[in-house]
């Protein structure tokens, strides 16, 4: 698509790709008021501003091109192929939001082949989310929410709601900074009444409640409530503590330097509190974003649509998300494969230059992450 | 039978549209005369005045509504249309609060030709997440991680919810104006009047010799010269960036003359409290949560901006030397 001279296994995967589009009906909502965007080898988005009135053609032009890559926009435009970006109108856009492993999981030792740790990470972050975040605090229902493995590292949580279409970048920012939990002081929270210290009660909303609970969680946890205080020790004492906090009055019992502990124990917990997310993302109001069903080209996996939020539980990446089936095929590694395993079979470790029979949808995902190439 | 004591408060409601389509409304001179003083008072003072509780002002005050529009659509300038939706989005605000409790279910009204609904709940008030969102400040008081959020709702105080009203107001003439039609020629000569009351404003921004700001303070000094209303937790980064930057008062006031809402007493005021509380500057990553970060200068703080662009030119002239 993008250069003039395309190699063997680009050739390759074209013909692979148009097949399965030939074969698989897309759909995507409001389809003709988004834009497109398609990518190749070098870059994941070389041409944006297309749009296409139907399924039929945007299916036509897959089976055709066969891009390595397909995104569309989270934006709804009257205009979606006008160009500049103001032309296009815009009218509104679902909030997305993009979680990917950060490799942390397993140390950062899976690298760009993400290893089922950083896979099952980045799941549960998802599940996290939706539980701790959309659900409960911005009170919206699982109907609205269409869950999608990105194709590769993560999954991609898209809101189709009314009551955040026409938000704007700002208001974006500031649902990605809640669930981030940025720009939440400690101050913000807790405050000196006289020789009272007050603070969020458990029943509350927001991100007070949440640390109020959480807190109160911990408590029970000998080790954490003597870092609080050492008469913590005394069950009589903790209960007293206890049932202070849930009125929201955070010292009942006289804690040595209060502020300073529980600030502390505030900035250790938000982190695991907050949702990891990419904040610009979800501000993007015209961000281009990987369309749900549409191959990866960077391991030539689908980025399936889940049927339901709850699906995500059971679902496997490297089991659900291959889709290229058996037939062998000859590949010869670039570089070092690590042991791997895809829906039933697995591989390596071997080396570079060994040369290995694979079932396709195994050699192809060596092939998208540029670590084989056809023998 | 239409409320005229309500149109008369809140002019851009639906009630005072259908209310002055039902009666007519003929433009004559003397009210021209009358809309041009307001425009002139909100652009000047940033107010407009109330209107005294007699039908026939009341009924004066939905002309005069309707013929400002007119004569700032003439005028045709962002400014001078974000300025006079502040001043007609104070008076609504100053009504808000004087009819709280006489005339409850006005603010119920006007909460709804926003399609807004404050639900009580004991002191305060639940509002659906994505109407606080649109119609809240940019502010750290505002700011949604610091605030009780649960299903959907976020709980605000009556003082907030009138502040979310008034912002309501505000971005509802800023998007409205200006109207294009085809006006009277005394409406239009009242608008090229109206224009001319413009402060001059070009001048002090350019002096400041900006060239070595980073983009984020340079976009921001050059969307308050275009009259964009910047959030106020840009506004006090760009206040503090100028004040370390070494610029004395009198200069960063006149850069924030282009906020539609200036006022210079306010500004000075706060400049000076910025300089003698000597506020960090804040972070590249909290300017970025304050959607204001244009740039991936990885300078750590805008501070850094120029020393590190000199760094870098530094190198490179060492470089170009060997």
């Amino acid at each position: 698509m993008s250069s003039l001279v395309q190699t063997q296994e680009e050739k390759f995967l074209h013909r692979r790709f148009s097949d399965y589009y030939s074969k698989s009906a897309v759909s995507l909502r409001g389809l003709e008021k988004r834009e497109f965007g398609f990518g190749g080898w070098e870059k994941k988005i070389e041409f944006r501003h297309l749009s296409f009135k139907n399924e039929l053609e945007l299916r036509a032009r897959l089976v055709s091109e066969a891009p390595l890559y397909i995104s569309h926009s989270v934006a709804y435009y009257e205009f979606p192929d006008a160009r500049p970006m103001p032309r296009k109108n815009w009218l509104g856009s679902d909030l997305i939001f993009d979680l990917d492993t950060d490799g942390s999981a397993c140390g950062h030792a899976c690298g760009k082949f993400t290893c089922q740790k950083c896979l099952d990470d980045v799941k549960s972050d998802v599940v996290k989310l939706i539980e701790e975040f959309l659900l409960p605090d911005f009170g919206f229902s699982k109907s609205e929410l269409a869950v999608n493995f990105s194709g590769s590292r993560g999954y991609h949580v898209h809101v189709v709601s009314d009551a955040v279409y026409d938000l704007d970048r700002e208001a974006r920012r500031e649902i990605a900074d809640y669930v981030s939990g940025t720009g939440l002081p400690f101050e913000r929270l807790f405050w000196n009444e006289g020789k009272k210290f007050l603070g969020p009660k458990p029943s509350q909303g927001g991100f007070g409640g949440k640390f109020a609970r959480a807190f109160l969680a911990k408590l029970s946890g000998e080790a954490f409530a003597l870092s609080i205080a050492r008469k913590l020790k005394k069950p009589e004492e903790k209960e007293k503590l206890k049932s202070a906090i849930a009125n929201g009055n955070w010292d009942n019992i006289g804690i040595t330097n209060r502020e300073k502990k529980l600030s502390e124990k505030f900035e250790e917990m938000k982190l695991t509190m907050a949702g990891r997310i990419d904040a610009n993302v979800t501000a993007d109001v015209s961000k281009l974003i990987r369309m749900p069903d549409s191959i990866h080209g960077g391991s030539g996996f689908a980025a399936k649509r889940l049927a339901t939020p709850d699906a995500i539980a059971g679902f496997e990446p490297m089991r659900h998300a291959p889709i290229f089936g058996s037939e062998p095929l000859k590949v010869k590694a670039t570089e070092a494969v690590p042991a791997l395993s895809i829906r039933d079979f697995s591989f390596g470790p071997f080396g570079a230059g060994e040369v290995r029979e694979l079932p396709e949808e195994c050699a192809i995902y060596l092939i998208c992450k540029k670590a084989a190439v056809l023998e | 039978m239409a409320d005229l004591l309500f149109c008369s408060h809140y002019p851009f409601s639906s009630a005072a549209k259908a209310y002055v389509s039902e009666q007519g409304m003929e433009i004559v001179s003397s009210y021209i005369g009358k809309a041009e003083e307001r425009v002139r008072e909100a652009i000047v003072s940033g107010k407009i005045r109330k209107v005294p509780a007699m039908s026939e002002a009341q009924e004066e005050e939905l002309a005069l509504y309707a013929i400002a529009r007119m004569i700032v659509s003439c005028a045709n300038n962002r400014y001078l249309i974000n300025r006079y939706a502040v001043a007609e989005a104070k008076k609504t605000s100053d009504y808000l609060s004087s009819d709280a409790s006489a005339h409850a279910e006005y603010v119920d009204a006007v909460a709804a030709e926003f399609g807004i609904r404050f639900e009580k709940s004991g002191a305060h008030f639940l509002v659906p997440l994505g109407k606080y969102l649109a119609y809240t400040p940019r502010s750290t008081d505002y700011k949604l991680a610091n605030r009780e959020v649960a299903l959907g709702k976020v709980k605000v105080s009556s003082h907030e919810r009138a502040r979310m009203l008034e912002e309501a107001v505000k971005k509802k003439i800023e998007r409205e104006l200006p109207i294009r039609a085809a006006f009277p020629d005394e409406v239009k000569a009242a608008g090229a009047r109206v224009l001319a009351l413009l402060p001059k404003l070009e001048t002090a921004v350019m002096k400041l010799g900006q060239e070595n700001y980073p983009p984020c303070v340079r976009r921001m000094i050059e969307e308050l010269s275009l009259f964009v209303n910047l959030p106020h937790t840009a506004r006090v980064a760009l206040g503090i960036y100028l004040v370390k930057a070494g610029l004395p008062t009198d200069k960063i006031v006149e850069v924030f003359r282009g906020a539609p809402d200036f006022s210079e007493k306010t500004t000075r005021y706060q400049v000076d409290y910025l300089r003698t509380k000597g506020y960090n500057m804040p972070s590249c990553a909290t300017m970025d949560s304050y959607g204001v970060c244009v740039a991936e200068c990885r300078c750590g703080t805008p501070l850094n901006y120029r020393a590190n662009i000199h760094g870098r030119a530094l190198k490179r002239l060492e470089e170009a030397k060997q």
